[in-house]
């Protein structure tokens, strides 16, 4: 009887159309952020900041935009990582240009960038739709990538073609660049995340997000209720490459420190995608599930061996590790299609019965 | 006949053709329905009844005639325009949005009635707020009415398919329609279910004052229904009138052998 | 801006006038190219054709074939031996897939069966390489990779055995679908599963079949391939390439994959020679894909598409 809906009944429409209607939701919601914000910076090692809970952070965030896109809109996008570095370039070019603008005014302002150019390559979804779609964002993914590697302006002519995240403060605390803590910047990005994730699930629960779902559902009867598919797909893209640019920002500023395009490469793209597909498209939860699985993934598989006192030629580590990874998503579509977030939807029912199954 | 000789009617369809390649689905249909009738489409299957429909939503382009509505020019118009227009309808093969819930599907219906700017839907404040319950108020109401209360948060796709019709129905009443077409509204029903639509179909026309357009098989329920039955056969039109007449009209009956005994 | 304008649309054309020998002999690199993508692009065709399946392991597949053959060649078997081989180890791979990944994903949406193939993709990948290990290796097949002159044109015979073999194969299988029960039945089923399945011949057969054949393409495609350029890692990235192929010819048509292949791996090295170097070279990367999409605005259906009007 831990988790009950019954007799919490909704005497109001405001109190069914709130965030989570349920207060068992809001209490585990709550919690959750609260020890987010203070148990990893006082327990957690560096490593596990640094290696796990900063680039979930990230990733997760990328994930929501693809999820805006794709999972919401119905629009599949293989050019994250495009968007990504358009967010990371602007970011660092803000950065630099400007060195007193506030940085989560730069990074906002990178997401206005990756915007504007996720609006650009989301025109042609007005005449093409499916794969057809996710082939014409490739082009956006590899014509970008060959764009901030051929012009040198965009990393301020450095003979490696790095961009570095300059030291920024916030609050009087440095929270970029290579001497700013990982407690830090896991704040910072916890912060970012929160406020962005909130942002998606009134955006997705309210009126866009309703015409996202209709384009995405059927499009033809969602034209003859007054949705404009053009303008529609637009603003997701827009929206959608927004979240995206953030997250590449956050990727070379919060995580990497510096990087090259190699780190935006059509790799990243599939990756975004893995986490949303394995988290549940169209689902805000399951974009943060998605990405923990691909972060922690990778970990622990490198990791398994070694702790049942095998050791493994590295070459032979990476091969196997391509084969588990390759066969767990195999083995997650079978099992639940629609993803961790469906699992934990289902487990939740479990539990407003239990104790008693009947 | 409610409509008034003086006024001119809401909608006003002028030999109209549509056509795919060679053949012509649409030949040359003329149809006009006044404010506050029930008019019903028949026809054999195949006659074009759902793309004379498609061309009044702005699906198809007429390849020759013009569509009136309320007076005004509108062939050349795009279906988020008709919707603008206040032209709702149904699908013969019900297109709701299956991943979404009845409530939400119904809330979309209200979508033309909303306003805002994503900033203020994002943090889900003020205006934003205030508008998304105002029209949930008024989205119950048509819960309430088409008796679905039971269903809100279940997913479109997951209801059986009679359910689906009528949820189907309460998005397009959810937009407040002058016009609501309605393509096969009861096609694949059991008698119930088909009394019961009936039914609603009548009360809409009478509470909401909506005029309605409807494609049907039954006789029965046209003969219920409707003020006026237009008959389409092989595109053309060849009969249109009240529905005592239309049945004992010779051509009909000739188009309509076999097909009117088993409904 | 005039001498903009100039280097554009006046100077590739007067450099390709200049010396026509130099031009065929981008149009050939470029034609080879565009074989290996339109073997690549027929191999989705196929499956795409036959099962609705976007199959991006297709590129893998390719490399995998590639090694197997590489593989077994390097252990010292004849090389007719080694393709029968390879050949079985491809029907098997077949069967495996129907069994574990399509059977119990059958019905479900296309993006779903999309992402279990770029899971495939990855397992087959790391598969391949623990079994044949990682390093670029020279597959040898006996034809040597030389050149020789006709009228101030050079031709590699390497590439020139690829060429006929990859019309060959294509001949084949256009006889495969047109004459053969099974081809017929795999037409069928792209249009409409019940069709097939009164034809007698159950959908689980179709799939391996295609599947297979799939496969043979692949190895037709590794071994060229890899004879020119090694068998390595970036096989499998002509996978991506295989994709704005499709979109000029439609993901349904065989014919549409073999010209689309053509057209793209020549835009893709015209514009690399002659307008590449306008902007930094290097656009061979995003050429084809924007070439594509380009198209698309103007031809949503592809080059031998027919346009519908979707049904209301
Ligand atoms: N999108 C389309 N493309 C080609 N032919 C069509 C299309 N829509 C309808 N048709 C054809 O137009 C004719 C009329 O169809 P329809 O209007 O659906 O008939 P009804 O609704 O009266 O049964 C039929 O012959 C049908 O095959
Ligand atoms: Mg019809």
């Amino acid at each position: 009887m831990i988790y009950r809906e019954a007799g919490q009944f909704k005497s109001s429409y405001a109190g069914d159309q709130a965030i989570f209607p349920v207060v068992q939701d809001r209490v585990f919601v709550a919690a959750a952020v609260a020890a987010a914000v203070v148990v990893p910076p006082l327990l957690a090692s560096e490593y596990w900041l640094q290696a796990v809970l900063i680039p979930f952070l990230v990733y997760a965030l990328a994930a929501l935009g693809l999820n805006l896109l794709t999972g919401y809109a119905g629009q599949l996008s293989l050019g994250t990582g495009g968007f990504m570095a358009v967010g990371a370039y602007s970011a660092f070019k803000l950065a630099t240009a400007f060195p007193r603008l506030n940085i989560i005014v730069v990074f906002l302002l990178a997401g206005v960038a990756a915007a504007a150019v996720g609006i650009l390559f989301g025109l042609p979804s007005l005449r093409i739709k499916g794969f057809y779609l996710a082939v014409a964002t490739l082009a956006a993914q590899f014509f970008l990538i060959w764009l901030f590697n051929k012009v040198a302006w965009f990393t301020n002519y450095a003979s490696s073609g790095t961009i570095t995240a300059p030291d920024r403060t916030l609050f009087g605390a440095l929270i970029t660049g290579p001497n700013s803590t990982p407690s830090a910047r896991y704040l910072t990005a916890l912060g970012l995340v929160a406020v962005f994730a909130l942002a998606a699930k009134n955006l997705v629960r309210g009126r866009i997000g309703r015409s996202w779902m209709a384009i995405r559902d059927r499009d033809i009867a969602a034209e003859i209720i007054g949705v404009r598919p053009l303008r529609t797909k637009l603003l997701a893209f827009a929206i959608s490459s927004y979240y995206c640019g953030v997250a590449g920002a956050g990727l070379v500023f919060l995580y990497l420190g510096s990087a090259e395009t190699l780190a935006f490469d059509i790799g990243i793209s599939f990756l975004v995608l893995f986490m949303v597909i394995i988290g549940g498209l169209g689902s805000i939860l399951g974009s943060f599930l998605g990405a923990a699985f691909i972060v922690l993934v990778p970990i622990v598989l490198s990791n398994a061996p070694h702790a049942i006192g095998l050791r493994m030629p590295v070459a032979l580590q990476k091969q196997f590790e391509l084969m588990v990874f390759g066969g767990l998503i195999i083995l997650f579509l079978i099992v639940e299609p629609r993803g961790l977030a469906r699992l934990w939807q289902i487990a939740k029912e479990k539990l407003r019965l239990w104790p008693f199954p009947h | 006949m409610k409509g008034s000789a003086a006024a001119p009617p809401l909608l006003e369809v002028d030999r109209v053709s549509v056509r795919f390649g060679a053949l012509i689905a649409v030949n040359r249909v003329s149809l006009s329905v006044a404010r506050g009738e029930i008019v019903a489409i028949i026809g054999p299957n195949g006659a074009g009844k759902t793309t004379l429909l498609n061309a009044v939503s702005g699906f198809y382009r007429p390849y020759e005639g013009t569509i009136a509505f309320e007076g005004q020019d509108r062939t050349r118009l795009a279906p988020p325009d008709v919707a603008a227009l206040g032209i709702a309808r149904t699908f013969q093969n019900v297109a709701l949005f299956k991943g979404m819930s009845v409530l939400d599907n119904i809330m979309t219906g209200r979508l033309l009635k909303m306003r805002g700017s994503f900033l203020l839907e994002a943090l889900y404040w003020g205006p934003a707020r205030r508008q998304e319950l105002e029209h949930r108020a008024f989205v119950e109401r048509i819960i309430d009415f088409l008796e679905i209360q039971a269903i809100r948060k279940t997913p479109a796709g997951r209801l059986p398919y009679g359910l689906q019709k009528r949820v189907e129905l309460a998005r397009a009443l959810a937009a407040e329609p002058k016009l609501l077409l309605l393509d096969e509204p009861m096609a694949g029903m059991n008698v119930e279910e088909k009394e019961d639509m009936c039914r609603f179909i009548l009360d809409v026309n009478q509470e909401f004052d909506t005029t309605i357009a409807l494609i049907e098989h039954d006789m029965g329920v046209v003969m219920d229904v409707s003020d006026r039955v237009v008959v389409l056969d092989y595109g053309r039109k060849i009969a249109d009138g009240p529905p005592a007449a239309v049945r004992k009209d010779a051509a009909v009956l000739d188009a309509y052998l076999g097909v009117a005994h088993d409904a | 801006m005039l001498d903009a304008l100039h280097a554009v649309l006046v100077a590739p054309f007067r450099d390709m006038a200049g010396s026509p020998a130099f031009l065929v002999e981008v149009l050939i690199g470029g034609l080879f190219a565009g074989l290996m993508y339109s073997l690549v692009a027929l191999g989705f065709v196929l499956i795409f054709k036959a099962s609705g399946v976007f199959n991006f392991a297709q590129g893998v597949m390719v490399l995998f074939a590639a090694l197997t053959l590489v593989g077994l060649l390097e252990r010292g078997a004849p090389v007719l031996l080694a393709l029968g081989l390879t050949t079985a180890v491809m029907v098997a791979l077949a069967f495996a897939i129907e069994r574990l990944v399509l059977r119990p994903l059958v019905n479900q949406e296309h993006i779903i069966l999309f992402m279990a193939t770029i899971g495939l993709n990855f397992f087959l990948e790391g598969f391949g390489e623990m079994l044949w290990g990682a390093n670029v290796k020279k597959l040898d097949i006996g034809i040597p990779d030389r050149s020789f002159i006709v009228r101030g044109v050079q031709i590699n015979e390497l590439e020139l055995t690829a060429a006929v073999t990859a019309a060959v194969l294509v001949a084949v299988l256009a006889l495969f679908f047109q004459r053969t029960r099974i081809g017929r039945a795999l037409r069928a089923v792209a249009d409409d599963h019940e069709a097939a399945l009164s034809l007698g011949i159950p959908l689980k057969t179709i799939w391996v079949v295609v599947w297979s054949v799939a496969g043979v393409v692949a190895i037709v495609a590794g071994l060229m391939w890899g004879a020119k350029s090694g068998v390595q890692f970036s096989l499998s990235l002509i996978a991506l390439k295989a994709l704005p192929v499709l979109i000029l010819g439609g993901f349904e048509s065989v014919a549409g994959a073999i010209v689309g292949g053509l057209i793209i791996g020549i835009g893709e090295k015209l514009g690399e020679v002659y307008w590449g170097p306008l902007v930094g070279g290097a656009i061979e990367n995003w050429f084809a894909y924007v070439l594509a999409l380009a198209f698309l605005l103007v031809r949503p259906q592809g080059l031998f598409g027919e346009r519908i009007i979707e049904r209301v």
